[in-house]
């Protein structure tokens, strides 16, 4: 995939919590196939970014941009629908479904009729089909039949991924997935991105500069609401701003 | 690479083959049970409509709803004044009662199913308040607490006649309804639509996220239930043989979640191992003594101790483990 047009823009999105401002007039666009980092330190605004641009909250002021439409107010269902797709910072499954089941559940939101009760679920071929490719493209595929709750930490990560992309988004929002996960885990989690990101635009949310720095084209930095630098992993590296409130937190 | 579905189904659902033997069993003590029992077993599968009819709204989707009452009170006056007024048929009238459980969960759900739960169970309750109220005053219209008797027309099967006034007759009637509407609601939980019903149970948040209008399908689960439960209603009618205030009543509000946490939630046919234990208890022990309700509160709490899933759903479970 080539990167070209803005696929996802937000204009000077502000969201305030009572006295706390979470977002500041923050500016910020992506171009389509682009793997984009965002970093920043804890409470700079990562999520509620997310949460802003999934539809879970509604800016205080400011406009949110899909492709040109503006998607500020539709519900977080809607947004799914026109092709934009979110994993959670902490796991957030079906804990008593199974890993096919989950990801099922998601393929059939793209169906012509997902409610259909004259049918079997299990008789919709194309959505057993679609399942099965997820589960063998992010490699859940020998953990199909596990509850979700009784996978592992990282395999639930992956899990969060695969129901993300199973509603065949172009725009992928990622919240730090390798959050709290072995190396080993991480190392298998930074794949399935890596292969993602041939086919899909991905913002991605994540601490480690490890992961950034192998998996992202171009990285923004948040800090207390702004994002205050934007640039390529070079550029972002050397900005002295930035070393001022992140790097040098971590020295 | 098929059937994965239906493996997680077997983990969770009751098998269809045990329920279909155990409507099969029905059939047969049809003929063989005497008299006082048959109509012990007739009003015992007017209630398993009723419990799976709520377990749909409690059981897959989550909804702790206390106005059923209402479903089951318009069901039955659904058939009641339908037959008085309108003169129709048995058949008909049972249309009329479906049809008063729609249109009832369409109001109820469009105003309560969008509430967060401790505020649903409210005004659900609310709405169970309000109607038995007007059922209690609107005498003129519902009979009161006195109620109203019905006259049943025999129902015509080409050369057949059937009389609803046979015990027998009744019996076959009400299982035909009790196997139609699980055919009907196991097929349900089984389609698309059943495994969305069951995402919003295991959690409602995430399934926005993938696309889904949540409070869309939690107002389908909650019409369907509805509509069963009116349909419970409708035959109690008419194996009374009247309508009154009372089938507006908080018993059958509080029973249905009763049969549904004994037997099972979300298991369909779960529901009607706790109305035969429930209505057994309510038959015999009730004879010997009138608190007999603190006896049966003490055994709930103990099922529940050994399985939050009920009887039933233990059973299952532990196929599993």
């Amino acid at each position: 995939m080539t990167v070209g047009n803005k696929i996802l823009e937000t204009n000077s999105v502000t969201m305030r919590f009572g006295g706390l401002t979470a977002l500041d007039g923050v500016n910020y666009s992506i171009q389509e196939g682009e793997v984009r980092g965002i970093i920043g330190p804890n409470g700079a605004g990562k999520t509620t970014l997310f949460n802003v641009i999934t539809g879970e909250l509604k800016p205080t002021s400011g406009k949110i941009f899909l492709r040109g439409t503006d998607i500020t107010s539709l519900p977080p269902h809607a947004i799914c629908q026109e092709g934009l797709s979110r994993t959670f910072q902490l796991t957030f499954i079906f804990p008593e479904m199974t890993v096919y089941e989950s990801i099922w559940v998601g393929v059939n939101s793209r169906a012509r009729r997902p409610w259909n009760p004259f049918i079997l679920a299990h008789q919709a071929a194309d959505l057993s089909q679609r399942t099965q490719e997820i589960c063998h493209l992010v490699g859940l595929e020998e953990k199909m039949n596990e509850l979700a709750s009784n996978l592992s930490y990282g395999d639930q990560k992956i899990l969060e991924i695969a129901m993300a992309l199973s509603t065949q988004p172009s725009i992928l929002l990622l919240d730090e997935p390798t959050q709290g996960v072995s190396p080993q885990e991480t190392d298998n989690i930074t794949e399935v991105v890596e292969k993602l990101s041939s086919k899909m635009t991905i913002i991605l949310i994540e601490h480690s500069m490890d992961v950034v720095l192998r998996l992202c084209s171009s990285i923004a930095v948040l800090n207390e609401g702004r994002v205050v630098a934007e640039g390529s992993p070079k550029e972002i590296s050397k900005n002295e701003e930035v070393q001022r409130v992140y790097l040098g937190e971590m020295s | 690479m098929n059937g994965r579905l239906e493996k997680l189904e077997e983990r969770r659902e009751t098998p269809t083959y045990l329920v279909l033997l155990f409507l099969l069993l029905l059939l047969v003590m049809g003929i063989v049970l005497p008299k006082g029992a048959r109509s012990l077993v007739t009003h015992m599968m007017i209630f398993c409509i009723l419990a799976m009819g709520y377990d749909v709204c409690f059981g897959l989707t989550n909804q702790c709803s206390l106005g059923h009452a209402v479903f089951f009170g318009g069901g039955a006056y659904g058939v009641v004044l339908s037959m008085l007024h309108l003169k129709v048929g048995i058949l008909p009238a049972i249309f009329f009662s479906l049809g008063a459980g729609l249109v009832l969960a369409v109001i109820m759900g469009l105003i309560c199913v969008r509430l967060s739960e401790a505020y649903f169970v409210i005004i659900t309750a609310i709405f169970f308040a309000v109607f038995h109220l007007f059922a209690m005053d609107l005498t003129w219209l519902t009979g009161g607490d006195d109620g109203l008797s019905l006259k049943l027309p025999s129902i015509s099967l080409g050369p057949v006649n059937l009389s609803l006034y046979h015990p027998m007759v009744n019996y076959y009637f009400v299982l035909t309804f009790l196997a139609f509407s699980y055919l009907i609601l196991n097929r349900i939980v089984r389609s698309p639509m059943g495994k969305i019903f069951v995402s919003i149970r295991e959690n409602e948040k995430r399934l926005q996220f993938l696309g889904y209008d949540v409070f869309r399908y939690k107002l389908m689960a909650f019409i369907v239930s509805g509509i069963f439960s009116a349909l419970s209603g409708g035959l109690y009618a008419l194996t009374l043989r009247y309508g009154s205030a009372d089938f507006f009543s908080f018993h059958w509000s509080i029973m249905p979640i009763v049969w549904c946490l004994i037997g099972g939630l979300g298991t369909l046919a779960g529901p009607w191992i706790g109305v035969i234990i429930m209505s057994l208890f309510q038959y015999y022990v009730s004879a010997w003594w009138t608190y007999y309700l603190i006896l049966f509160g003490i055994i709930i709490l103990m099922i529940l101790r050994i399985s939050r899933k009920g009887i039933l759903g233990y059973l299952i479970s532990r196929r599993f483990t």
